[in-house]
């Protein structure tokens, strides 16, 4: 039997790993727009020097992606610490615990924008989580 | 023939060896049916997967521990009406009046 704590951790782990690969992926395809440096006025990328472009480029997607890693990495601790929680509570292994579990993850993601919103991110969250429970439940087939 | 204490023979070593023999038996017993009963109740039957999941583990903590207070209640419960038993057989045998109604 895992600690909850144990689970917790790991999932927030592997969210900050997963979201920081996902960061990195969509920094790569963001520079089609005219980039701004610091106080300077508008300046396309393009026209910098060659150093100054790949230091530039990498400072941004080190940001991006440490913003999107914690972002995962909280989503990922809060969904995996809920549920765990919900299964002790009940005693049962089954796909309700990560229904509630996934309406509670979105509300909390969306509690600042009002309660209808929090509302629309539990059932997208647990519809989300739903679908995934039970892809992973399905039988397999014998061979 | 002596008697130490209150006149009830003690019980002889073969009797004591049945005593713990039984007891053996019952723990055993006891033991088994509180596996088969709690796995039945708590761990899926799919066995999707080999560990036990969290829930499952949670369940088979309650599960045995509700057995055993059952089994100690319902225990001390059968000792008591023994020798309740006993006492009113023993106190009719010996007097006339008594503890039975």
């Amino acid at each position: 039997m895992e600690s909850c704590y144990v689970k917790t951790a790991m999932s927030g782990v592997a969210g900050f790993g997963l979201g920081g690969l996902f960061g990195m992926f969509m920094a790569s395809m963001a520079y089609d727009t005219p980039y701004h440096t610091a106080g300077a006025a508008v300046s396309p990328i393009s026209s910098m020097p060659w150093r100054q472009q790949l230091s530039t480029g990498f400072r941004d997607m080190g940001k991006r992606s440490y913003s999107t890693a914690k972002n995962f990495g909280k989503v990922g601790a809060l969904f995996s610490g809920v549920e765990c929680g919900i299964e002790g509570l009940r005693a049962k292994n089954d796909m309700g615990n990560g229904i509630a579990a996934g309406c509670f993850t979105g509300a909390i993601l969306a509690r600042n924008a009002g309660p209808q919103a929090a509302a629309v991110g539990c059932a997208g969250f647990a519809a989300f989580s739903a679908a995934i429970d039970a892809w992973m439940r399905m039988p397999k087939d014998e061979d | 023939m002596s008697f130490f204490g209150l006149g009830r023979p003690q019980p002889t070593s073969a009797e004591k060896i049945a005593a713990v023999e039984n007891e053996l038996k019952m723990m055993a017993d006891m033991h088994n049916r509180m596996t088969r009963v709690c796995s039945a109740k708590c761990v899926d039957k799919t066995y999707r997967e080999s560990d036990l999941a969290k829930g499952e583990a949670v369940c088979l903590d309650r599960c045995s521990a509700k057995f055993f207070d059952v089994h100690a209640k319902i225990f001390d419960q059968i000792q008591k009406e023994t020798t309740e038993r006993m006492a009113a057989a023993g106190g009719g045998g010996g007097g006339g009046g008594g503890f039975g109604m």
